[in-house]
């Protein structure tokens, strides 16, 4: 397929102008062949790749699970099913290795995106001689786009300020219409559209709005301009879902397809998709299914009402995930109406990580109660699920809602444990389809190699007839890890492509060579980050020369049932060996890397104490752009113009009720609402309303201690006069929310206070001139060093949940 | 005029089977004469909005607060207008009057309402507070619960105490 172009180096050298130039056009000979529009060889497929968030193996009905997925069905059974892929455990890692076809921790994701850290492996900085393989088909003159989750930028560059290279177009997408962060709300995202904030969609004034829908009309849109275009140039779009991640939002007509559905459990769930996995073929019949570990309970030891819930839980999961293969059937759809579906390329991966085990036992009303250190008992998320609507409105736009652990332990039926635990199967082997009837001719076919994500790019290429660069804007580069598996598409028994391959992800660790599987999983809980638990690995306590291996040989035993570890001290041996010897070779080194901040590991104190927004033109601010208000005092203060006859409206607002404050005037008073993450909501009113004309409004938080969470006082003042006083027993120690961004002169997307939610974004009426955010760190340096790193051991616990 | 005490305890359900069956349970209890009572609703608010009420009570033949008589203690006090609706009806048109006037002087309604979206439920009842530990370990699948003591006799206090109870369940 090569066309004799030389590609090894991007962007490929301007053709040489081979004609002549004289003074006039007839002493001139043209050269056409300067117009330079390179494109990939002919014979270059369209490509279509589709990765589905925090999703199990045991979940899409194409792999034996209960959740209706037809579209990955008739993907499958036109095409191929793989069910030896294996992912990185953790979101960003899994979305990093893919897009640059090497090891997550060689290109600095050893954990979330958001996280910057302190070495190599764990910076979140991809460097720049390991080039994604997007760029490398931008390059070589496919059109690229991507849609959905990224996930893949730092925190402290998502904003207007950037820098931008490390955004989706800096990755090499033409095009991008998603968000950034590693989750978002289905109902009210904050969208990006390439290198800004495009807006924030949905929310109270459009409840039609849902996100799943809008990204797919965009992925056909951009489709049918680019086929319009140009038909001749061939495309790559990374179709990537905020489903199955958190918080769980669904459209009830797709949840309530699943009433009662799940009302036996998820023992019961587990042996029901297991039976089914072996009658598809997808697990072989002589595998073990795995026992319950103990961190889950029985079903039936659980109370009737939590059953209910639990079910319920379940139910709304199951159709946010029939709703996305809809979604991407809807894509399918229309590239067989254009009469391209066949010659294009499909992969469709089902989960980056396995089911997420972060809902804890409970699952919430709130996604982020726990990263925020409030831990629910089940009484207390009944009695919240009544208060914010009820089972009827779990995944409704009410509530941020996760799953019990335990229904996503289920989801990774027939394997061990979940997302996060990098050791055992359940968080790093996720179904893989494959359909591009132009090659595959085994339609229907079920293929067994053991299978990386970072493979998944070097085969578009191989395929494409791209070979990988050496070197990419006179940058060397580095060789990519992955090796394509093109000869399985059209070989059942082509040989195995990848013999070995280290894991790693927060400690647990695995290793896999010649079928032989070694893991060892840290002794820690996925969702357990308290500060008894993590003291256990601090340096000077931490040996990880004491922990266990496991042992598995997987070609006779699937689903890791069968510990051979004491029969086989000496592979055992070997393949720990080996594991150090990859870490060391690939930055999985030092071990805990990605937990750092736990262990004093914490970026230097920043000297700022003043944020100033000149004006209501600020709008969806990020989180990680945000003034810190957390577990210090602040003062708010802004500059107002109040006309005759008063003004109400938003001043300042961050994220919503399920978490967030706002400073608003309402019926002509000054009012400030904070929810304590929709457990508690605290709320003051001015005893007067405000002045008209020029007045300066603020909001002062005084902190009763410099302690995590701190309850204080809260005043309320109107040009220096104190007009009210209230109180905040507790206080959000971490984060508000992982989307939702901060406004000013307005509440975009969900409000923060729904008495004002009819009025949303309740806009102020007279003028801002100015909002300022004061924050007063303690004035005790050793406090406020602990406070520092108390917050970004949080900040790190909320991330290994991302 | 009775002597009895009473409690008065609004009990909040995630689901409405599991009311029906702490209801009935009660209003067995109080059929076996082991708890007292001056009235028991049950409240759906089911998955639609749709209200529906099953009440007893003042059919047990007691005198006690002394209002009521003839008509839902629970539901005389309670009153929204889906009460009235689904439980008044046409067939009680001449109480709709006082039921109306109940509901706009408690204003306890929107509370209520609020307590129990839909497709959730409530029980309410008022019982001899003697009994009020046999009452709670009944309304076992209760999510909320929300108790005030009813201080004297009459529809004053009796309002006053079901407004407590309702302060408490929503708070």
């Amino acid at each position: 397929m090569s066309d004799g172009r030389d590609r090894s180096k991007l962007p490929m050298p301007d053709p040489p102008f081979s004609g002549s130039v004289g003074r006039t056009i007839g002493d001139s000979a043209p050269d056409w062949g300067i117009i330079d529009d390179a494109g990939p060889p002919a014979g270059a497929p369209n490509v279509l790749l589709v990765l589905i968030d925090d999703a199990g193996f045991g979940q899409p009905s194409t792999f034996g699970g209960p959740i209706a997925t037809p579209n990955c069905t008739r993907m499958a059974e036109g095409g191929l099913r793989y069910n030896g892929l294996h992912v990185t455990a953790m979101c960003s890692p899994t979305r990093a290795a893919l897009l640059t076809g090497r090891n997550h921790h060689t290109v600095g994701y050893g954990s979330v995106g958001e996280f910057t850290g302190p070495f190599p492996g764990y910076s979140a900085m991809r460097p720049k001689d390991c080039a994604p393989f997007p760029q490398v088909m931008q390059l070589n003159g496919y059109a690229t786009a991507a849609f959905g989750k990224w996930h893949l930028t730092p925190a402290h560059v998502q904003g207007p300020a950037g820098p931008f290279d490390r955004w989706p177009n800096g990755w090499g997408f033409d095009y991008f219409w998603g968000f950034l962060a590693g989750e978002s709300g289905q109902w009210d995202p904050m969208i990006y559209e390439n290198n800004s904030v495009d807006r924030v969609y949905g929310g109270p004034g459009d409840r039609d709005f849902y996100l799943p829908d809008a990204m797919t009309d965009k992925t056909i849109e951009w489709i049918h301009g680019v086929t319009a275009h140009n038909d001749a140039k061939p495309w790559f779009a990374y179709y990537s879902t905020g489903c199955a991640h958190a918080p769980h939002h669904v459209p009830k007509q797709w949840s309530d397809k699943y009433k009662g559905m799940f009302d036996a459990g998820w023992d019961v769930y587990r042996e029901r998709a297991f039976a089914r996995q072996k009658e598809l073929g997808v697990v072989p019949p002589d595998a073990v299914l795995t026992p319950r570990p103990d961190a889950m309970p029985a079903w039936e030891s659980l109370s009737e009402n939590e059953k209910r819930l639990y079910a319920r839980q379940m139910e709304v999961y199951a159709g946010y995930q029939e709703n996305a293969d809809h979604n991407v059937g809807r894509i399918l759809d229309e590239l067989e109406r254009m009469g391209t579906l066949d010659d294009t390329l499909v992969i469709w991966i089902w989960g980056d990580n396995g089911a997420s085990l972060e809902g804890t036992i409970t699952g919430s009303f709130n996604e982020l109660t726990m990263p925020n250190g409030i831990p629910l008992t089940a009484e207390q998320q009944l009695q919240l699920t009544l208060k914010y609507g009820g089972l009827e409105a779990w995944g409704g736009p009410s509530m941020n809602p996760h799953c019990s652990a335990a229904w996503a332990w289920a989801g990774n039926t027939p394997f061990q444990w979940g997302k996060q635990v990098a050791s055992h199967l359940g968080g790093t082997r996720d179904p893989m389809v494959v359909h591009w009837p132009a090659r595959i001719t085994d339609a229907g076919g079920l293929r067994t190699q053991f299978t990386h994500v970072i493979d998944v790019g070097p085969t578009i290429l191989d395929i494409a007839g791209l070979p990988q660069p050496v070197e990419v804007n006179g940058i060397a580069q580095r060789p990519v890890h992955g090796t394509s598996f093109q000869a399985s598409l059209t070989d059942a028994r082509a040989p195995e492509h990848r013999t070995q391959q280290y894991f790693e992800m927060y400690g647990n660790r695995g290793i896999y060579k010649d079928g032989w599987w070694a893991a060892s999983m840290l002794p820690r809980i996925p969702w357990v980050v308290t500060p008894e638990i993590m003291k256990n690995f601090a340096p000077g306590v931490f040996d990880p020369a004491t922990l266990e291996w496991e042992l598995y040989y997987l070609p006779d035993d699937f689903t890791q049932a069968r510990n051979l570890a004491a029969d086989q001290p000496g592979k055992v041996q070997q393949l720990n060996d080996l594991w150090w010897a990859e870490a060391e070779k690939y930055g999985a080194l030092p071990l805990l890397g990605g937990l750092s901040a736990f262990f004093g590991v914490v970026p230097p104190l920043s000297a700022k104490t003043r944020w100033t927004f000149w004006g209501a033109d600020v709008q969806d601010l990020s989180q990680g752009a945000m003034p810190p208000i957390h577990n210090r005092s602040y003062t708010i203060t802004a500059d107002l113009v109040i006309p005759d006859g008063g003004a109400d409206g938003v001043i300042v607002a961050n994220a919503d009720a399920m978490g967030g404050y706002a400073l608003f005037v309402q019926d002509g008073r000054l009012r400030h609402t904070y929810s304590f993450m929709g457990a508690l909501i605290f709320q003051q009113v001015a005893d007067t309303p405000l002045p008209t004309g020029n007045v300066q409004v603020a909001m002062d938080f005084t902190a009763d201690a410099a302690v995590m969470a701190p309850g204080g006082t809260v005043t309320l003042s109107a040009n220096g006069q104190v007009i009210g006083k209230g109180r905040m027993d507790h206080t959000v120690p971490i984060l508000f929310s992982a989307y939702s961004g901060l406004d000013i002169g307005r509440d975009n997307g969900e409000v923060v206070d729904r008495a004002y939610e009819d009025k949303a974004p309740f806009p102020f009426t007279g003028i801002i001139e100015k909002v300022t955010f004061d924050i007063r760190p303690p004035a005790d340096p050793g406090a406020h060093a602990a406070l520092h790193q108390a917050q970004h051991q949080g900040q790190q616990a909320r991330h290994t949940e991302s | 005029m009775s002597d009895t005490e009473f409690d008065v305890i609004i009990a909040a359900y995630l689901i409405p089977d599991l009311a029906e069956k702490d209801f009935d349970a009660l209003v067995r209890l109080v059929g076996d004469k082991q708890v007292k009572v001056e009235g028991v609703a049950l409240v759906i608010n089911d998955a639609d909005g749709n209200v529906s009420v099953k009440e007893t009570g003042d059919h047990l033949g007691r005198k006690g607060l002394e209002i009521g008589a003839g008509v839902g203690l629970v539901v005389g006090l309670l009153a929204p207008p889906l009460l009235a609706s689904a439980v008044i009806g046409g067939a009680a048109g001449g109480l709709i009057g006082k039921f109306t006037r109940h509901r706009v002087e408690s204003g306890l309604e929107d509370k209520m309402g609020a307590a129990l979206p839909p497709g959730s439920a409530g029980v309410v009842a008022i019982y001899d507070r003697g009994k009020a530990g046999t009452v709670d370990g009944t309304l076992i699948n209760a999510v909320r619960k929300s108790v005030a003591q009813v201080d004297g006799h009459g529809a004053k206090k009796l309002k006053a105490a079901l407004g407590e109870a309702q302060t408490g369940l929503a708070g």
